[in-house]
């Protein structure tokens, strides 16, 4: 392997090392790695209110393995009974389906209950509104229209919960009012799936004029960069999510938990980030008292940074089937995997004039034909400036010349010019002659 | 008809001309109402295109050869096969075609001077796209048998790879003219003023 | 005396100087009426006349003789006279009556046909178009006429001969359309398919309120040399195209995009199981051949995409990725390709490797000095033309009126260098 002396000198120990299989300190390291099964209960006590309700019966959903299915639906089950959703909970009752015994089954009883107070209640709201609407009081129909977001919301007819919520808008007096509704609004949003609302009313949040309570102000990166993640802007979701501020805690648990922004901003980050962005996130206190939560994150960032990228990838590998259980990531986790792995493939490669494919191949933990079909994607791509010895299994770096590409680009230009002013000088003259089919037509 | 032109190249050996040649006298007999075809040297016509490469116009010329002419003259189909293999790239058939077919007084030189021209080309071909290459390979392309082949390579600088029994092939340097005279300096100047008006 | 002789006596009196040439222009055109009535009187008088000599009085007489159908024993004693006119007769003469001149060599052209023999009106038309033409650059309704008859008696390369002129000025569009369609199938038969886009590009760019046929089945070849040429074809028009173009004739050729489409997964088998699939309607299009050879262009094109890749692959690799059968097989591939110049590599038979190698073109020779040398002398002509037709537009009265009058329809992109060649 020949090192290019100037950028790389000081790695090529540690690939060699990495390369060539086990150290004793990967081993010490793979004892924090939880690639185990999900604990669902320690996973579950993370959230509060509907998202956690939400992603016990997301996780029911996905699992294959009945057992832990049914674990998440009798969570979900005790949890639904706490609040007034009986829509809800009519549809986890079916998926439970009598599997847990007869204090799992239909709770009619309950239902008509709930239901019955919940109409009571809408019609003490309605009388309270127009009471308030007649008098005119603006502050006194905020509240009213509040409290109907909240009635909506806790019986979980979101689309009503977010108009109300709305409607307070124009009963807002003070800045604070007004962050109060895009907290509603953006909480009903996320559980709706409707990330552009986030989008917009986490920015009409930060438009207010006095500054913002810290516990807000990460709230709302959060939300951001849950918005950013589902419109795969993995870039910008990773830097609202490095921004989110230790205020955070445990403030938001209806929405995210902190260890969710280690993970969600780490996978992000590896997947679009450059080794100088990713260097100031290993810097950033403040993000890394998030990492802390999540070890294995912590771990195969840094493990990244210092191209240990055998012990990298096998972080991911062990993380992926619970990402796969998380609500918002799994559709992402197939794509960001795609490009931290290219991204490594790449800074494997980059400083160097040749590379060993069998010392690469075992690096990446593959074959040395899966790797040769991979790093022949990307150079097809252009993100690779190399070409594949495949004869003796190195990889060599291709310097373009550039005189010959100047002169070659030259060459073609000039053809090109050539071939569109003669077409041009022969349209325009159909033109000037004023004899193309149309006038043709008018005589 | 008058062949003076063709018969004048054929003799000085110019058969580079005769493709032109043929094809002019063939349009000016024609316009003139001639009906030329019965005696229109075919054989001598195809192997001219043949000579400079010019495959599509020997193929455009034989789609146009009238049947009964190409049943009664196995000189002109003879012809054609060489051009076939040519268009079918299939190197040795060449050479069989060449080979397969006894020539008339007419035409043996034409052919014995393409025959030289391709193994030549042949040479050059496998010069630019061998390092090694069978003994085999080689005596097909060149349309010899293994020990001409060999001897044949050899002069040229190859060797035999004693392991493999492969030939080794050796590349010339190429040397080219990269001097430029004193008129380029000044085109140049015309050039740069060009663009600043 | 008969009227008839009596004008013959005038042509041979009236053939000298160029004053007497149009006094008699005059009287023969007061004379077209009676001598149609006549047809049949006229082709002995042709004899007294001597072509070279008294060629417009010949061409007048000559185009009023020809009766428009005409029976294989007409044709044959009329395409040797006229043949002889068309060598023998003054460029300056006839191009008083480019008419008359045009007529005759049509019927040429339809007699030829007729006798099943294109290839007697070949010479003729090209001496006749070449006496037509002002200039080179001159595109007259006799080019396309010339190119067909090549191409029915399979003359290519003398049909290339032609398209090695640059034209500009154009009459009719109709003549550029069919000089564009049936050269682009003479190149494609020759297999220059730059030249051949180059020409069927002009076509479908061309402007045109309404699709004509013409226009969807160059469009057609369009696609397939695209494919052949480049291994890529845009589904979108360039913006001068006219929006008849851009937006309707996709949808005339809808098998062709599919099959655009398919070559671009880069995957043979199923360009292969597509072209099998819908065989019939190329076959229906004359144009099976040339999808035949996009096919095979695609081995050539996997094969390229490896050269970027690889520096070395052994012919097994080769032969799995482009799915070839054997070795030996992608030896061959690998080897025409290099004949041809297409790529730059060495096969190495001893241990069934092919080592891809950058191109050795170092533009430092004097060859290529004098090739970038000559581009630019091209490349200077081209652009002093477009200045100075930007400028005469620029003048043109009925122009200026016209854009004022409807700026939107008449848009100075048309004229315009553009930007990115501002030289």
């Amino acid at each position: 392997m020949d090192g290019d002396d100037e950028t790389s000198g000081p790695m090529i120990d540690e690939i060699y090392a990495n390369g060539g299989g086990d150290d004793g300190e990967k081993r010490s390291r793979r004892a924090i790695m939880s690639g185990d099964q999900l604990d669902i209960e320690a996973y579950a006590a993370l959230y509060s209110g509907r998202t956690k309700i939400m992603r016990l019966l997301f996780i029911a959903d996905k699992m294959s393995n009945a057992g832990t299915q049914l674990e998440a639906l009798r969570m979900a089950y005790d949890e639904i009974k706490k609040g007034e959703n009986t829509q809800l909970f009519r549809e986890v009752v079916q998926k439970i389906d009598g599997r847990l015994g007869p204090n799992y089954a239909m709770d009619a009883a309950w239902c008509d209950a709930v239901d019955r107070r919940a109409e009571q209640k809408k019609e003490k709201l309605e009388n309270e509104l127009n009471a308030y609407r007649t008098n005119l009081i603006k502050e006194s129909i905020r509240m009213g229209y509040n409290d109907f977001g909240d009635f909506y919301y806790a019986h979980g007819q979101l689309g009503e919960a977010f108009k109300n919520y709305v409607r307070t808008r124009d009963y807002c007096t003070t800045s604070k009012h007004i962050i109060h509704m895009c907290m509603n609004a953006i909480l009903v949003s996320i559980e709706m799936g409707q990330f552009p609302h986030v989008t917009s009313y986490v920015s009409k949040a930060e438009q207010a004029p006095e500054a913002l309570d810290a516990v807000i102000v990460a709230k709302l990166r959060c939300a951001a960069g849950l918005a950013n993640l589902e419109a795969k802007k993995y870039k910008l979701a990773a830097r609202k999510f490095l921004e989110t501020g230790p205020e955070l805690g445990h403030h938001y648990n209806e929405v995210i938990a902190q260890q969710d922004v280690a993970t969600y901003g780490g996978l992000c980050a590896l997947a679009t980030f450059d080794r100088a962005e990713l260097k100031a996130i290993i810097d950033n206190s403040n993000f890394r008292n998030f990492l802390e939560l999540v070890p294995e994150v912590r771990e195969l960032i840094n493990d990244f940074y210092s191209s240990h990228y055998a012990s990298c990838l096998e972080y991911l590998g062990n993380l992926k089937a619970n990402l796969l259980l998380d609500i918002h990531l799994h559709d992402h986790v197939e794509t960001l995997y795609d490009q931290i792995r290219h991204k490594a493939l790449i800074q494997y490669t980059h400083p160097f004039v040749s590379v060993d494919l069998n010392m690469m191949a075992n690096a990446f933990k593959t074959t040395v034909a899966g790797l040769e079909k991979e790093l022949e994607a990307l150079i097809t791509d252009n993100q690779i400036q190399a070409r594949i010895d495949s004869h003796n299994k190195i990889l060599y770096a291709r310097h373009a010349d550039q005189r010959n590409a100047t002169f070659q680009r030259v060459l073609e230009t000039g053809m090109q010019f050539d071939r569109d002013a003669r077409s041009m000088l022969l349209r325009s003259n159909l033109i000037k002659h004023d004899f193309n089919l149309r006038a043709l037509r008018k005589l | 008809m008058d062949f003076s032109a063709v018969r004048a190249a054929l003799d000085s050996k110019s058969y580079d001309k005769i493709a032109d040649l043929c094809d002019n006298l063939m349009l000016q007999v024609a316009a003139e109402g001639i009906a030329f075809q019965d005696d229109w040297p075919y054989a001598i016509h195809l192997l001219s295109h043949i000579y400079i490469h010019d495959i599509n116009s020997a193929r455009f010329l034989w789609k146009s050869i009238p049947s009964s002419i190409k049943e009664s003259q196995p000189e002109v189909t003879a012809a054609w096969r060489i051009g076939q293999n040519l268009w079918l790239r299939d190197y040795a058939g060449v050479h069989e075609a060449i080979r397969g077919f006894d020539w008339s007084q007419d035409l043996q030189g034409l052919v014995a001077s393409f025959s030289e021209l391709y193994t030549k080309e042949m040479f050059q071909l496998l010069l630019s796209a061998y390092s090694t290459i069978s003994i085999r390979d080689t005596a097909l392309f060149l349309g010899m048998n293994e020990d001409d082949a060999t001897n044949y390579v050899l002069r040229q600088g190859w060797t035999v790879d004693p392991a493999s029994q492969m030939l080794i092939v050796k590349k010339h340097a190429v040397v080219t003219e990269q001097k430029l005279d004193h008129s380029k300096l000044q085109r140049l100047t015309e050039y740069v003023f060009h663009l600043e008006h | 005396m008969d009227p008839l002789e009596a004008l013959v006596a005038q042509i041979q009196g009236l053939s000298s100087t160029s004053g007497d040439i149009n006094r008699l222009h005059s009287v023969l055109k007061q004379a077209d009426e009676s001598l149609r009535s006549e047809s049949t009187r006229l082709s002995p008088i042709l004899s007294q006349l001597d072509p070279s000599i008294h060629s417009l009085g010949f061409l007048y007489i000559l185009e009023a003789s020809m009766p428009a159908p005409v029976t294989r024993t007409q044709a044959e004693t009329v395409v040797p006279i006229v043949t002889r006119f068309i060598g023998a007769c003054s460029t300056e003469q006839i191009r008083l009556a480019p008419e008359k001149f045009l007529s005759v060599c049509r019927k040429l052209k339809d007699q030829v046909m007729l006798l099943e023999a294109p290839i007697r009106g070949v010479a003729p038309l090209f001496t006749a178009l070449r006496k037509l033409q002002v200039s080179a650059e001159h595109l007259t309704p006799l080019h396309s006429d010339f190119l067909l008859l090549c191409l029915l008696a399979k003359c290519y390369k003398t049909g290339l001969s032609l398209l090695e002129d640059d034209v500009f000025e154009v009459d009719q569009p109709r003549d550029l359309f069919l000089y564009c369609y049936y050269g682009g199938m003479i190149c494609i038969g020759q297999k220059q398919f730059q030249k051949a886009l180059d020409l069927l590009h002009n076509v479908v760019t061309a402007p045109m309120s309404t699709i004509s046929a013409i226009a969807v089945e160059a469009y057609k070849k369009y696609i397939l040399v695209s494919l052949v040429r480049h291994g890529q074809f845009a589904t979108s028009l360039p913006k001068y195209s006219s929006s008849a173009a851009q937006r309707n004739l996709k949808n005339f050729c809808q098998p062709y995009v599919d099959l655009a489409n398919s070559y671009g997964t880069g995957k043979i088998g199923e360009l292969e199981a597509y072209v099998q699939a819908n065989a019939e309607k190329f076959e229906s299009d004359n144009n099976l051949g040339l999808v035949k050879q996009v096919v095979s262009s695609m081995y050539k094109r996997n094969i390229q995409r490896l050269t970027q890749t690889y520096l070395t692959l052994s012919l097994q690799d080769i032969a799995n990725t482009v799915q070839l059968n054997s070795p030996k097989e992608a030896e061959m591939h690998v080897l025409q390709m290099i004949q041809d110049g297409e790529i730059h590599a060495t096969i190495n038979q001893k241990d069934g490797m092919v080592r891809f190698l950058e191109d050795p073109e170092q533009y430092k020779t004097c060859e290529m000095i004098e090739h970038i040398d000559s581009s630019i002398q091209r490349i200077m002509a081209l652009s002093r033309k477009l200045t100075a037709m930007d400028e005469q537009i620029s003048c043109d009265q009925l122009y200026l009126s016209k854009a004022g009058r409807e700026r939107q329809r008449y848009d100075f992109d048309d004229f315009d260098v553009p930007q990115k060649f501002n030289i």
